[in-house]
């Protein structure tokens, strides 16, 4: 296995194996990311989403290298960087809980994108 | 390539049962749009209104707005690679229903924001509340999934935008545009001593609700392509993005690139325009090292002396602008990059998701985190359920009365990142 989805999006889990399920918040997945990136799992998509309507979503689906190597710093500022932001505005807002079905959905399908663009690599 | 834009100046728009322009008003065949656009047998239900400046109407969810246009000379009509064959954009005499606009309405998801108001404080947040809107709602039938259901409504727009364009084919415009730029051989014989500038316009090409497509073709798929900037105004590029309200590019904002056209003012005086790069946004890192890195290599390889960045969307493509910049700064080339900020609402916090020393000339497109106050409306075009999504971000945001606070963000085009937007700073 390439690599690992770290998730806690249920439809992510039920759909892949390669997955790492984190039954908690979007908080708690990305601090799972970190503490892997630390480890030396090198980041294969980026944690934030690209609007800030996603950013809102309660669920998140992340990839990392399976291979563990030498500590990324690069990327370990990325992670750090994005926890911060996540927070910065989750601090002032409600998860949007109401449409939790849809995020499920506009999630996976995120993943799948990118994990199309992972394909035909080693 | 020369491209002329033939500006009729839309004083109203009318339902009736013809397609024309008299006197400035534009008269829409009701039905006879509604049928056009029920050839597509996926649609179930079309909804056609019409919103103006100063009514106190909302609309929501908006999907894209698209600004109507006919092709009159040189190329093919309409979207050429969508609503056309493939063709040549960019060359020939284009005429334009000038104020109006296509506002296609439709919720694809539950969550979607993308609110329009035609009067008060929201309106002086969107650029769309100064167009007379026909707005189009579509409805699918049963069974369709998210990914078909996003390409019938954003196709459905195209082919209204084309059907009342054709208003305009035999009108004399009130105003004639003329864009002209040769190649790069020709231009740097003509100003060999102006700096040779590209824009580099990046674009959300990461999955549904977040894509562009250039020609037709999905440009999550392509490496970075040059384009002729009149290619852009002629209507090649098209959204398919509706989740980032205030700065995804609309469709209209494409064909109307504030960048592009600024850049074009100053061509031959201060600069000489080269063209654009269009850069799309990955939500992989290998994407990102791999656009980024092919953004310069085409800046570098056309001898720019500067290249302008503007940015779509925020989050992850932070990331990719830095990037552009670090590597073309790295390189000699200078950047001036063009961002909204996500500074949190008191405009206090670190904008950007990732930050670069390269980074020195930045302009800002305003702060998405910031905070309005709206009154309800006399009347809501689409879903008035979706206006919950907008009212409740947190406690205390929807009053008794029907007044809510939003943030920017929710608002179409509010905080657009390439400058085709309201807010503006000004020195003291």
């Amino acid at each position: 296995m390439r690599n690992i989805i770290i998730s806690n999006n249920p439809l992510v889990a039920e759909k892949y194996e390669n997955v790492f399920f984190v039954d908690g918040s979007v908080e708690e997945t990305l601090v799972k990311v970190r503490d892997l990136v630390y480890e030396g799992h090198e980041l294969v998509s980026h944690p934030l989403a690209a609007s800030l309507r996603v950013l809102f979503s309660p669920y998140r689906s992340v990839i990392v290298a399976n291979q563990c190597e030498q500590l990324n710093f690069d990327h370990a500022e990325i992670i750090e960087g994005s926890i911060c932001k996540y927070k910065k505005h989750m601090d002032v807002r409600k998860a949007d809980e109401a449409n939790s079905d849809d995020y499920k959905t506009v999630d996976l399908l995120l993943l799948q994108s990118a994990l199309n663009d992972e394909k035909g690599k080693w | 390539m020369k491209l002329e834009i033939g500006r009729i100046f839309i004083k109203d728009i009318q339902l009736g049962s013809e397609t024309s322009v008299k006197s400035g008003v534009l008269t829409v065949d009701e039905s006879g749009l509604i049928a056009k656009l029920k050839e597509d047998e996926r649609i179930k239900d079309v909804k056609i209104d019409v919103a103006r400046p100063g009514e106190k109407v909302r609309i929501i969810p908006v999907k894209d707005v698209i600004e109507p246009r006919v092709k009159i000379e040189g190329g093919l009509n309409g979207f050429p690679g969508v609503t056309a064959k493939p063709a040549q954009c960019g060359e020939g005499r284009t005429q334009v229903l000038y104020g109006a606009a296509v506002v296609t309405v439709g919720d694809i998801v539950g969550f979607q924001e993308g609110v329009i108001d035609m009067w008060g404080e929201g309106a002086k947040w969107t650029p769309f509340s100064q167009t007379y809107n026909l707005t189009v709602d579509i409805n699918v039938i049963d069974g369709i999934d998210p990914h078909t259901h996003e390409e019938i409504v954003r196709i459905a727009g195209l082919r209204a935008a084309e059907f009342i364009g054709q208003a305009g084919k035999d009108v004399t415009p009130d105003e004639v545009l003329t864009f002209e730029i040769g190649s790069v051989f020709e231009e740097t014989a003509k100003y060999p001593n102006l700096p040779k500038v590209l824009y580099a316009e990046m674009m959300i090409t990461q999955g549904l609700l977040h894509d562009t497509y250039i020609y037709g073709v999905n440009a999550q798929t392509i490496l970075p392509a040059v384009l002729h900037p009149n290619e852009e105004l002629d209507s090649a590029v098209i959204s398919g993005n509706c989740v980032a309200a205030c700065d995804k590019i609309t469709t209209y904002q494409h064909q109307n690139n504030s960048v592009i056209l600024d850049l074009y003012a100053e061509h031959g005086k201060e600069i000489n325009f080269m063209g654009c790069i269009m850069a799309p946004e990955h939500t992989t890192l290998a994407g990102k090292f791999r656009v980024s890195d092919y953004t310069v290599k085409l800046a570098k390889l056309l001898g720019a002396d500067a290249v302008v960045v503007s940015e779509e969307g925020y989050g992850n493509p932070d990331s990719d602008l830095l990037m552009i910049c670090k590597k073309c700064e790295k390189a000699g080339i200078k950047t001036v990059l063009i961002t909204d900020e996500c500074a949190g609402r008191d405009g206090m916090s670190q904008p950007l998701a990732d930050t670069a020393v390269e980074a020195v000339a930045v302009v800002s497109t305003g702060n998405v985190s910031h905070v309005i106050t709206v009154e309800p409306a006399e009347k809501v075009i689409g879903k008035a359920e979706s206006i919950a999504v907008l009212a409740g971000g947190w406690d205390g945001a929807l009053a008794e009365d029907g007044t809510f606070q939003c943030e920017l963000n929710a608002v179409i085009g509010s905080t657009s990142e390439i400058g085709f937007h309201n807010v503006t700073c000004r020195l003291y």
